[in-house]
C-alpha cells in the first residue's frame, strides 16, 4: 500500500490561481491532472483538457432504443402477431401507441442517465475518492482549490511532482496514497440486496399507512360522479328503492330480441336472416368474424387456427358438410348461446353483427366449394376487382330470404 | 431614411396594392382568409415576444438581460395589431361560420350563441388589444426609461407586474385563439386550443428573437452576446419545440381516439387531399427537425446553424397558422399571387415597425442592475 501512489496534491487560494497553475504544470511535463474545487470554476474543463461528457450520447442512444422497442412491441403484438381491432381503429393504429413510446423513451433515457452516471462514470459500487482521505478534504469543502498530479500508470516521481507543484504556487503539498479498494464479494452484494429489500418494505408499508390514514383529495370527479344510475345502485326515487328497472311488460329493448328457441334445431325453424343482401353486410361479417371467430375457427373456417394447437377442445370445422347443411337460424343460435366449449357471444357482438357473421360464414363455405358458374361467364370480374363489392353474391340457396 | 428602409417602404406599397387587388379580383373570402392568417401570425410573434420579456422578469433570469432589448423591440408589433385587428372585424360576416345566415339553426352554434355574437365578440377583441398594448407600454417603455434614469426600482416594478401579465396573457390568448381561429368553424370543440396557439406563438417568437440577435450581431451590434447566451436561447427554443409537439399531439390524439363527428371533421378538413402534405410537413418540420437539430451542444453554440434552424422554425410557425386558417375557404391548399402579396405587405410593414423600434433606447438595457451578471454569464 505504501508504494502505490494516487497522486500528489497541492492547494491553491483561488480558482484563478488554479487555472494559472495548470498550463505551467503541463509545461513541466505533468499532463495527468485532476482538480477538486468547492464550486465550478469556469474554463477549468478546457484548461485540463477534459473530453466532453459521454452521458449525452449514451442517453440519446438508449432513449432511441427505448422508443423504438416500445413502438416495435406495440406494432408486433397488435399488428403482426395478433391483429386486433381496438376502439374501432384500423390495424396499425400508431397514434394510440405514442404515449407509451414517449414514456419508454423517457424511462430508458433517465435510467441510462442515472444508473450510467453512477455505475460507469462514478465507478459504483466503490464509494469515495482517494482524495477524500487526505488532510486537504476539509479545505476543499470550504475555500481551497486542489490540484492533483495523477499517477496514471503508477510511475509518478512523487518528489519531483511535489517540487513542481510548490513551484507553481501550490501549498500544503501532500502525497495521496492509493487505498486498497475492497473486493465486492458475495457478502457485500448480500448487504446491498437486503438493504434494497428493506427499503422497499419500509417504503411500501409507509405508503400503505399514508393512503389509509390520510384523507385523499380528489381534484376532478366529473367522470366518477355522473347524473345517472349505475347497475345495482340504490335510489330513493323509486318505491322499491332500487335504481334498476324492469322493462314494461310485453316490450323488448331495441336490438336485443330475446331468443326463445331452446336448441339450434328449433332456432333453425323459427329464425330468418333479417339483413339485406349488400356488400356492406358481408364486409361487416368479415370484420366481425376475423375479430371474434377466426382465433379458433381460422380465417377460412376450417377450425384449424393456431390457437387450437395449444387448446385441447377441437373447434368446429365450418366447412364440414354438417355445417353447410345447418340452417342460418341454427348458426345464429350457436353464435348467440354457445355450444360445447364455445361461449355465447350475445353480450359481445350485436344482433345484426351476429347475422352478418352467419352471412359471411356462408360466403366462406361457398368460396371453398364454388360452383363453376361463379368463376366463368359474362359476369366474371376484372383482375384485381373484388367480386363482393362490384357484384353482390346472389343469396345462397340455404338463405331463406 | 436609408436604403433598406426605402426598399421596405416600396415593398410594403407594392404588397399593399396586391392586397387591395385581392379583394376585387379574388373576392372577399380569399382576402379575409389571408388577412386573418397574418393577423394571427403577427399576434403570435408579438405576444410570444412579450411573454419572453415577462418570463425573464418573472423568473429573475439574469443571463438574458443582455439581449432583452431584442424581444422588447419585436413586441413593438403589439400596437400595430390594433389597426390590423380592428380591420379584421369586417371579416366576421364573410368567413366566420357562426355569423353566416342559417347559423341560428345549427344546434352547437345556438348553444354557443351567448359567446359568439357581434357585440360581445367586438368587446372581447377591444379588451384583448387594450390589455396587450397596456402591457407592452408597461413592460417595454419602463425598461427603456431605465436607460437614462438608471433607477433599479423600475426592475422591481417590472418583476411585480410580470406575474399579472402572465395571467392576462393566459386568459387573453385563450380568448384570442377561441375567437379568431376556433370560431371560424364554430361547431368544433377543443379545450386545449388556446394552449396550442400559445405553444406555437412562443416557439415562433423565440426563433424570431434568435434571428434578430444573429442579424444584429452580423451588423456589428450586440457585441456582448456570446455563444453561451445563444446556447441558452437555443435551449429555450428546444424546450418550447417539445412543448409544442406535446400539445399538438395531445390535441390530435384525443380527437383521433374519440372519433366524434363534431371534432374530427376539423382534422379531416386539414389532413386530406392537398392538405395532407402540409399536415405531414407540420408534424415533421415543426417538431422533429428542430428537435434533432437543436439537440447537440455544438449546434446551439454555432451562429450559422442556429440561424438556419431559427429560420426554419419561423417558417414552420407560419405553416402552422396557415394549416389552421387557410382550410376555411374550402378544400385543399390555396397558394397564389394573393398569398405572395399578403406576405410581402405584412412582412415589409412588420419589419418597418420593428426596425423603427430598433432605434428606441440602447441596444442593451444599460440601466438594468443585473446587466453585469448577464455580461459575466458563462456555461462552464
Amino acid at each position: 500500500m505504501r508504494d502505490r501512489v494516487f497522486g500528489v496534491l497541492g492547494l491553491f487560494k483561488s480558482g484563478d490561481a488554479l487555472l494559472e497553475a495548470v498550463p505551467r504544470l503541463k509545461d513541466k511535463g505533468f499532463t495527468q491532472l485532476e482538480a477538486y474545487t468547492p464550486y465550478p470554476v469556469h474554463g477549468l474543463d478546457e484548461a485540463l483538457g477534459l473530453p466532453p461528457s459521454r452521458v449525452g450520447v449514451l442517453v440519446f442512444i438508449m432513449a432511441l432504443v427505448g422508443g423504438l422497442s416500445a413502438f416495435g412491441l406495440e406494432w408486433w403484438t397488435s399488428t403482426v402477431s395478433y391483429p386486433l381491432l381496438t376502439a374501432g381503429k384500423a390495424y396499425n393504429g400508431w397514434p394510440g401507441w405514442i404515449p407509451v413510446v414517449f414514456e419508454a423513451t423517457i424511462l430508458f433515457g433517465t435510467f441510462t442517465a442515472g444508473l450510467g452516471t453512477l455505475f460507469v462514470f462514478n465507478k459504483l459500487p466503490f464509494f469515495g475518492d482517494p482524495v477524500f482521505g487526505t488532510k486537504a478534504t476539509l479545505d476543499i469543502g470550504r475555500d481551497r482549490f486542489a490540484l492533483v498530479v495523477l499517477s496514471a500508470d503508477g510511475s509518478l516521481d512523487a518528489p519531483a511532482a511535489s517540487a513542481a507543484l510548490s513551484a507553481v504556487g501550490g501549498e500544503a503539498i501532500e502525497v495521496v496514497p492509493l487505498p486498497d479498494r475492497p473486493k465486492a464479494g458475495i457478502g457485500w452484494w448480500m448487504k446491498v440486496v437486503i438493504g434494497i429489500a428493506a427499503a422497499c418494505v419500509v417504503a411500501g408499508f409507509g405508503v400503505a399507512w399514508a393512503v389509509r390514514t390520510m384523507p385523499t383529495a380528489k381534484p376532478w370527479v366529473a367522470m366518477e360522479v355522473q347524473p345517472k344510475l349505475d347497475a345495482q345502485q340504490a335510489d330513493s326515487f323509486f318505491a322499491n328503492g332500487r335504481g334498476m328497472r324492469r322493462p314494461p311488460p310485453g316490450t323488448v329493448a331495441r336490438a336485443y330480441m330475446p331468443i326463445l328457441a331452446k336448441d339450434p334445431e328449433q332456432a333453425g325453424k323459427a329464425l330468418v336472416d333479417p339483413l339485406p343482401v349488400t356488400a356492406r353486410v358481408l364486409d361487416r361479417g368479415q370484420e366481425m368474424f376475423n375479430l371474434h371467430c377466426a382465433v379458433c375457427h381460422d380465417k377460412l373456417g376450417t377450425g384449424k387456427a393456431w390457437l387450437s394447437k395449444r387448446y385441447k377442445a377441437q373447434p368446429a370445422n365450418l366447412q364440414s358438410s354438417m355445417m353447410r347443411q345447418a340452417t342460418d337460424g341454427a348458426l345464429y343460435w350457436v353464435i348467440s348461446k354457445g355450444y360445447g366449449t364455445m361461449p355465447g357471444y350475445a353480450a359481445d357482438v350485436s344482433q345484426d353483427d351476429r347475422w352478418a357473421i352467419v352471412r359471411y360464414v356462408r360466403a366462406l363455405q361457398r368460396s371453398e366449394d364454388a360452383p363453376t358458374r361463379d368463376e366463368v361467364g359474362a359476369r366474371s370480374p376484372q383482375p384485381g376487382q373484388r367480386f363482393a363489392r362490384s357484384q353482390p353474391h346472389p343469396p345462397s340457396p340455404a338463405t331463406p330470404n | 431614411m436609408n436604403r433598406a428602409r426605402s426598399t421596405l417602404w416600396m415593398l410594403a406599397a407594392l404588397g399593399g396594392a396586391g392586397v387591395v387587388a385581392t379583394y376585387f379580383l379574388e373576392g372577399p373570402k380569399r382576402f379575409w382568409e389571408n388577412w386573418l392568417l397574418w393577423f394571427v401570425f403577427l399576434a403570435c410573434i408579438a405576444l410570444g415576444a412579450l411573454f419572453l420579456v415577462a418570463l425573464q422578469h418573472l423568473t429573475g433570469a439574469t443571463w438574458s438581460v443582455v439581449l432583452r432589448r431584442v424581444p422588447e423591440r419585436i413586441a413593438a408589433l403589439t400596437p400595430w395589431l390594433v389597426p390590423v385587428g380592428l380591420i379584421a372585424l369586417f371579416s366576421l360576416p364573410v368567413v366566420f361560420s357562426w355569423a353566416q345566415p342559417g347559423a341560428d339553426k345549427i344546434t352547437p352554434i345556438v348553444l354557443k350563441a351567448h359567446w359568439l355574437n357581434y357585440p360581445f365578440f367586438i368587446i372581447r377583441l377591444v379588451v384583448c388589444l387594450a390589455l396587450w398594448v397596456l402591457s407592452y407600454a408597461i413592460l417595454v417603455r419602463g425598461s427603456i426609461k431605465q436607460d437614462s434614469s438608471r433607477d433599479p426600482t423600475i426592475t422591481v416594478k417590472l418583476r411585480r407586474y410580470s406575474p399579472v401579465f402572465m395571467i392576462i396573457l393566459a386568459l387573453t390568448i385563450t380568448v384570442f385563439a377561441f375567437d379568431w381561429v376556433s370560431s371560424l368553424e364554430a361547431t368544433w370543440y377543443s379545450d386545449i386550443f388556446g394552449v396550442y396557439l400559445f405553444a406555437g406563438a412562443t416557439t415562433t417568437a423565440i426563433a424570431v428573437t434568435l434571428l434578430a440577435v444573429i442579424y444584429l450581431q452580423s451588423r456589428g451590434r450586440l457585441p456582448d452576446v456570446t455563444a453561451d447566451h445563444l446556447y441558452n436561447l437555443g435551449g429555450l427554443l428546444f424546450g418550447f419545440t417539445i412543448f409544442w409537439g406535446y400539445i399538438a399531439f395531445s390535441q390530435y390524439l384525443l380527437q383521433w381516439y374519440a372519433d366524434l363527428p363534431a371534432e374530427v371533421f376539423w382534422f379531416r378538413q386539414r389532413t386530406v387531399g392537398s392538405m395532407e402534405p402540409v399536415f405531414i410537413l407540420l408534424g415533421l418540420g415543426h417538431f422533429f427537425v428542430p428537435f434533432f437539430a437543436l439537440m447537440t451542444r455544438s449546434n446551439k453554440k454555432n451562429r450559422k446553424r442556429l440561424r438556419w434552424v431559427a429560420m426554419w422554425v419561423v417558417f414552420m410557425g407560419f405553416v402552422d397558422v396557415f394549416w389552421l386558417i387557410s382550410p376555411i375557404i374550402g378544400q385543399g391548399v390555396h397558394l397564389g399571387w394573393p398569398e405572395l402579396a399578403f406576405a410581402v405587405f405584412f412582412l415589409a410593414s412588420g419589419l418597418l415597425v420593428v426596425g423603427r423600434a430598433m432605434s428606441r433606447g440602447e441596444d442593451t438595457p444599460i440601466g438594468d442592475p443585473f446587466l453585469p451578471d448577464a455580461l459575466e454569464f458563462q456555461l462552464r
